[in-house]
């Protein structure tokens, strides 16, 4: 299968055989399985692996079961967090044909951050469980807006798209700052709030966020056959009987509520939803169905990772997984623009 | 003066040829020249505006007076204290990003192309920051950030592989930088005390507020140092705007003019951040309606150095005088303006020429 994202690949993106699939798969689930360990066994408190063995078979003893308890929470929501991120920025890049596509970049982010904002402003919302709420409708309309921005004039493209993203995420960055800087105590919150973090947040968090999720990811990967067809043109598509609008538009909207549960539980973490699909086109080539698969177990394991590491360089103090994933991130994206032809 | 025609007959813009005896022939756009007059005329009206209006504003007859530093008491002050060096400054910093972001996008061909989308400004604010959560009341927050803009610069530069040369790997590498920087920055407000966070917020996003004479000279001498060296580069741009292969072949060294364009870009951009930290989009607005008033081509190098300083004092004199909030950091209102009318500018474009 040759398409538009493979032949801009390169080599790495061949379609492998079930062998190779098995194996990257047993792969993934195993990285998956050793961030999840280390997620409930790194933190401020340190506890010792076969403590923690010994509290997930069922025994050891309270205390330690305490400490490795309290970080349950906590991993739901990296996972759940993770595979929002990822299967947002698989579904993006495959919608938008655009290798730069992930949430922030289509103004998702600053519309859940505008949100927050206003409601904590105006609406008097306060704590955790009420503003998180506010971030679900904010990302809907700023990605809503960023789509009738981009297709003005009847037709869009992706450049159009992020254009439109940065020029949307410029307007409410200014209102952001507007009113943050002009009440402290929003700002207070805010400040907390926009690093991106996963710690310090409880079961209602993880639940209240999974139906949106949930519905998101359901959509996705219904989606991956039709964007599989896409992939060969839009007039391929067609004559095969798929309406590209309505696959882009079903696209975008699962993204969006997928990036907005995300971002409603953990606040913007950047370079997730870029970075996991690229790996995983390298890895499984460009079907979008495995794409799909494989950035779900991938986008996990990254952010629990990229988590653990916040956890233990500034012991007993934390580094918030924002700034990791973006230290981690930026660094890898800059060794790709080397690679990168015709620019 | 004469006025010689075009070699081609196309509907373009006027152009004109002043002539200083016989051997100095400077040609210029009629255009250009009637635009770059009206904006000096709006930008002293907007100075004027800023020394006048308000609580403690000074008559605009004793503005004279003041100006030639014979006035005394209440009007001394206030020029010499609080509005004389934040206008000084507001001119040349503005003029600066103007220059910069003319030179920019006549390089990356990019209406978004300015110093800011390749990080400049993310890291001269991670630079501010980290200075201020590490050497607090060491270094000040002005030197900071220039080495952070200057240190984002350099790790463009060597991620490329290529140097300034191609616009396209430029950007993403800029995309990288600024969201490292930024996750820095986010880091430093988060750890620091709200007072300092508050305070610190407002300088990331640039302003102009109690801004001394220290730091205009400092912007003067770098918008007067860059000028000359801007002129020189104008012929080779705007042979350059023609693709690489043409200006090739009328004798030019594209990369060369790409490379200087880029880094004097650099250099203004660097300085006006350090003095009134990152403020957005003047550097992309001023040389994108510099073309569209001129109705030209080439990079518009004046009218964009003019109209730079047209708007940041605008913008200050709103940041100052419009009741809506109290004493925002200018950068919030160029931010919120200049978003605005890029979308606009998008739309328009986009509405014209479906995709």
């Amino acid at each position: 299968m040759t398409t538009a994202s493979a032949a801009r690949q390169g080599p790495g993106a061949q379609r492998r055989g079930p062998a190779g699939l098995s194996l990257a798969l047993i792969g993934c689930l195993l990285l998956l399985a050793v961030a999840l360990f280390a997620s409930v066994m790194y933190g401020s408190k340190p506890t010792a692996a076969s403590d923690v063995l010994d509290v997930l078979t069922g025994g050891g003893d309270s205390y330690v079961r305490t400490v490795v308890e309290s970080r349950y929470p906590r991993t739901a929501i990296g996972v759940l967090a993770g595979v929002c991120l990822a299967v947002a920025g698989t579904l993006m890049q495959g919608v938008t044909r655009n290798p730069l596509a992930e949430p922030g970049l289509l103004g998702i982010n600053a519309g859940a951050s505008a949100s927050i904002v206003a409601a904590t402003a105006y609406l008097g919302a306060t704590g955790q469980r009420e503003t998180m709420w506010w971030a679900l409708p904010g990302a809907l309309l700023a990605g809503v807006a960023v789509h009738v921005i981009g297709t003005a004039g009847g037709r869009t493209n992706p450049v159009r798209l992020v254009l439109a993203g940065a020029v949307l995420s410029a307007v409410l960055a200014a209102f952001i700052q507007a009113v943050t800087l002009s009440r402290p105590k929003v700002f207070d919150t805010y400040r907390y709030w926009v690093v991106g973090a996963l710690g310090g947040r409880g079961w209602e968090v993880f639940w209240s966020v999974l139906p949106f999720a949930g519905t998101g990811l359901a959509v996705a990967l219904l989606l991956g056959p039709s964007l599989n067809a896409m992939a060969m043109g839009d007039d391929k598509a067609t004559s095969l009987g798929i309406s590209p609008a309505r696959v882009k538009g079903a696209g975008l909207l699962a993204a969006t509520l997928l990036s907005a549960s995300a971002t409603a539980a953990v606040g913007p973490i950047a370079f997730v939803g870029l970075a996991v699909p690229h790996l995983v086109r390298a890895l499984v080539g460009a079907d979008f169905r495995l794409q799909l698969l494989f950035s779900a177990l991938a986008g996990p394991s990254l952010l629990l990772l990229a988590d653990v590491i916040g956890r233990v360089v500034l012991r007993p103090q934390e580094l918030m997984v924002g700034v990791v994933t973006a230290c981690v991130g930026a660094p890898a994206l800059l060794l790709a623009v080397r690679r990168m032809r015709g620019a | 003066m004469t006025t010689t025609q075009p070699l081609t007959r196309r509907s373009g813009p006027r152009r004109g040829t002043l002539r200083i005896g016989t051997r100095v022939a400077v040609p210029f756009h009629v255009s250009a020249v009637v635009v770059g007059l009206a904006t000096l005329v709006l930008l002293g009206v907007a100075a004027a505006a800023t020394l006048t209006m308000g609580r403690l504003g000074i008559e605009l007859a004793d503005i004279p007076s003041v100006l030639l530093g014979e006035a005394t008491g209440k009007d001394a002050f206030v020029f010499d204290r609080l509005r004389g060096p934040r206008l000084a400054v507001a001119i040349a910093t503005g003029a600066a990003f103007g220059l910069s972001g003319a030179l920019f996008q006549s390089v990356t061909r990019n209406p978004l192309g300015s110093p800011d989308v390749i990080g400049l400004g993310a890291g001269a604010g991670a630079g501010a920051a980290t200075v201020a959560l590490f050497l607090p009341d060491v270094v000040p927050a002005s030197v900071g950030a220039l080495l952070g803009a200057l240190l984002a610069m350099g790790l463009v530069y060597v991620s490329t592989g290529t140097g300034f040369r191609s616009p396209g790997r430029l950007v993403v590498a800029g995309i990288g930088v600024a969201a490292m920087a930024t996750a820095v920055t986010q880091y430093v407000v988060y750890a620091v005390e709200r007072d300092k966070a508050s305070s610190l917020a407002a300088y990331v996003n640039g302003s102009l507020a109690a801004r001394s004479w220290d730091d205009a000279t400092v912007i003067w001498i770098v918008l007067l140092g860059c000028l000359p060296l801007a002129a020189l580069l104008a012929r080779p741009l705007t042979i350059g705007e023609m693709g690489d292969d043409l200006s090739t072949g009328l004798g030019a060294n594209p990369g060369r003019t790409k490379t200087a364009a880029v880094l004097l870009s650099i250099a203004l951009s660097a300085g006006a951040v350090s003095v009134a930290g990152p403020i957005a989009f003047i550097s992309l607005t001023a040389p994108q309606i510099a073309k569209r008033l001129t109705r030209s081509t080439g990079p518009q190098l004046a009218v964009s150095t003019l109209l730079g300083a047209l708007l940041l004092v605008a913008a200050d004199l709103a940041a100052q005088q419009l009741p809506l909030f109290d004493d925002l950091p200018v950068g919030i209102y160029t931010m919120a303006v200049g978003g605005a009318y890029l979308g606009y500018l998008l739309v328009r474009e986009w509405r014209r020429q479906p995709a």
